[in-house]
């Protein structure tokens, strides 16, 4: 155990920090490299909007905003203040709806976001992996080679054209579910089964998209995988022991074909903090990808760098957490 | 009465790929029998079918490989039972380990790479005995285990984390589990050093004696049937060649195929070079006409190119498939 701390967990986690210092700071760094200066953008657009302010008061608002955006200093003295705000998870002023805080935006949108991937990705790759397997092992099973089928043919389709059907039939032909929205706006959400089940209904058709494409995709991977298992030597044995093959291919095949499955649902997962843009743009949203898109729209760079920090950190964080519990998988990479 | 009686066998694996269709005559007209409470040696050079054979015989076909012929009789208490036509509900349950166990080649990877090795006894002995009680499974295993002079801590262990040598102990210690009527060998010391192949081929032996049933033993390796088998068959291209006790088989070979593979044995404080048979061996998807050995066979004749040569008893044990041999016994 004491060499499991010192020898793996330790600098293991001295990588993890690396990784999001680095990332961080080259999101620090590139809006920086712009020459525009945000102050005088911002002065300007207020002007433009054709409010008339002093000279007083305009010097006044650009020290406000050149120390809201923590231009104030040397560039290092600057770098220095904002791990400094970002330790005390101060994100800076949105610039699009200054001034309130990136982070409270973020954390608008966030739930919705985790909420609605997290649900869809385990639930696609659930399935997938079990079809899939299902489909190559027993392969002459007449059920399994329509959904190959139907999974060769919704692959190529992007997610957002299956969204956008799916909205079509189910939102206008069949007005069955809410076209978008996660809620009714300017209802508070409170703790009832009336909440529940208005999120549940307005949350159906973007996560039947993810999932029917998702799902698609970890099928076709866990077929190929499977494929290759099948004709391992442990598993020719295990038939060859007279094993019945339900516990050949929950015993043996699954548990080696998963190996691969298991790290791409890490990255999938760690990836979720950024939404899912188009899809949430689709169906009105209120989510990370829709928070994104706005700030892209609006030029809301100390926005977009929000979202970017919460990405980098959450890849490296579900890239951490796999490297922590892939040897409860695979016992070859246990550390000795 | 013998435990297994094989008649004139032929099993093809039939393959299309781009609308060529491929035949592989990998077992063509093989005919023997295997008596209980022997070691049975099958030997000849790589891709000659020994693999081919044994799956046959221990009803694992899976396509392309298909049967085209022949009989294969087993005869398990006093029960005749044609292994071809047994349901593979049947099979799996009641013969598949208790009366019929393999070893596989390439036993170094038959195991999980994920699950502990007991997970694997626990499967077979699950399927095939049904233990539920999970002490009196875990005896018998350790007994087992120890009986085999293996230490029972493996069971605690990966695969990875275990030898060579100690992984083909294991398949042979799960091939023997329930004292099988017949145990397949297939090539079990050919990835192991010399020291180690002595010490797993001496645990079958000892199995062997102790429950006097029999051993089907494949490997190329000529050396190691002079060391174990009671008899020994020679295979070539698909078909038995000559087949006879291991002493005559060493001492008297009459096939020339059978000559050059016990010519080119090293022997201690023999300097003199080996002579490499010339060619290579055959294409069993387009088999050389006549004597499949003909185009190598340093004593072939006219007729062996057109004759396919027949079988020849030249004593109540040992038979040889050659016109040489035909004609000597003639003259
Ligand atoms: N699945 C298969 N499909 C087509 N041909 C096959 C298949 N398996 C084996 N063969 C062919 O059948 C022939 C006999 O193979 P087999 O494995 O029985 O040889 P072997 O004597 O066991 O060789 P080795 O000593 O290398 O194990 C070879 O020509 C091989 O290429
Ligand atoms: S039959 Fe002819 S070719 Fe075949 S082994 Fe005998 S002598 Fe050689
Ligand atoms: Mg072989």
């Amino acid at each position: 155990m004491r060499n499991f701390i010192l020898r793996y967990l330790l600098p293991r986690l001295g990588q993890y920090l690396v990784v999001i210092f680095l990332g961080v700071t080259i999101t620090y760094i590139i809006p920086r490299l712009s020459p525009s200066d945000p102050v005088e953008r911002q002065v300007a657009e207020i002007m433009v909007s054709g409010a008339h302010f002093g000279p007083e008061a305009i010097a006044h608002m650009r020290d406000a905003l050149t120390d809201m955006y923590g231009l104030r200093g040397s560039p290092i003295e600057q770098y220095l203040a904002f791990w400094a705000r970002m330790f005390q998870g101060d994100l800076g002023p949105s610039l699009s709806r200054f001034p309130t805080p990136v982070i409270s935006l973020i954390a608008r949108a966030l739930p919705w976001t985790l909420g609605l991937l997290i649900t869809a990705v385990m639930i696609s790759w659930v399935i997938g992996n079990i079809l899939g397997a299902y489909a190559s092992y027993y392969e002459k099973s007449g059920i399994m080679k329509v959904i190959d089928v139907a999974s060769q043919a919704v692959r190529p389709i992007p997610y957002y054209i299956v969204a956008v059907i799916f909205l079509i039939v189910f939102a206008y032909f069949f007005p069955i579910f809410p076209a978008g929205g996660a809620y009714p706006v300017g209802r508070r959400i409170e703790m009832s089964i009336w909440a529940v089940q208005t999120i549940l209904r307005h949350s159906a058709l973007p996560a039947l998209s993810l999932v029917t494409v998702g799902m698609g995709a970890w099928f076709i991977g866990m077929k190929s995988l499977t494929s290759n298992i099948i004709s391992e030597d442990y598993v020719v044995y295990a038939e060859v022991t007279g094993l019945p093959q339900r516990k050949i291919l929950y015993g043996y095949i699954m548990p080696n074909a998963l190996l691969p499955q298991v790290t791409g649902l890490a990255l999938n997962l760690g990836m979720i903090f950024s939404g899912a843009l188009i899809l949430e743009v689709v169906f009105v949203y209120p989510g990370m990808g829709m928070l994104t898109y706005q700030a892209v729209l609006a030029n809301d760079y100390s926005l977009i760098m929000g979202i970017a920090i919460f990405s980098i950190v959450g890849v490296a964080t579900a890239v951490l957490i796999l490297d922590l519990i892939y040897p409860l998988f695979d016992p070859r990479v246990r550390h000795q | 009465m013998p435990l297994l009686s094989v008649k004139n066998l032929h099993a093809y694996y039939r393959t299309e790929a781009y609308g060529i269709s491929r035949t592989v005559r990998a077992v063509d007209d093989v005919s023997f029998e295997l008596q209980k409470n022997e070691i049975y040696g099958i030997a000849g050079e790589s891709s000659c079918g020994k693999t081919t054979l044994i799956k046959v015989i221990s009803g694992s076909i899976k396509p392309p490989l298909r049967i085209e012929g022949g009989t294969m009789t087993y005869t398990f208490d006093g029960r005749d039972v044609d292994i071809a036509s047994v349901a593979p509900e049947v099979m799996r349950r009641e013969i598949r380990w208790k009366e019929i166990s393999y070893v596989m080649q390439g036993s170094m990877s038959i195991l999980n790479p994920v699950r502990r090795v007991r997970r694997i006894f626990r499967h077979v002995v699950d399927t095939h005995q049904g233990i539920d009680d999970k002490r009196k499974f875990e005896a018998l295993c350790r007994d087992h285990l120890k009986k085999l002079g293996l230490p029972p801590d493996i069971l605690q262990a990966y695969p990875h984390q275990l030898s060579g040598g100690m992984k083909q102990r294991i398949a042979i210690a799960l091939a023997t589990i329930f004292r099988p009527s017949l145990i397949i060998a297939d090539e079990p010391t050919t990835a192991l050093d010399v020291v180690v192949q002595r010490g797993v081929l001496q645990l079958l032996k000892d199995i062997q004696a102790e429950s006097s049933n029999t051993v089907l033993l494949v490997t190329h390796d000529m050396a190691v049937h002079a060391n174990v088998a009671d008899r020994v068959a020679i295979m070539y291209a698909g078909t038995i060649v000559e087949e006879g006790p291991t002493e005559v088989i060493f001492g008297a070979p009459q096939h020339p195929y059978t000559q050059h593979l016990i010519a080119s044995l090293p022997v201690i404080g023999d300097k003199g070079t080996r002579s490499a048979l010339p060619g290579a061996p055959p294409n069993l998807a387009s088999p050389p006409s006549g004597c499949r050995f003909h185009p190598r066979c340093p004593m072939a004749k006219e007729i062996c190119r057109r004759v396919v040569p027949s079988m020849i008893q030249l004593d109540t044990l040992h038979r040889a498939a050659c016109h040489l041999v035909g004609e000597r016994e003639e003259a």
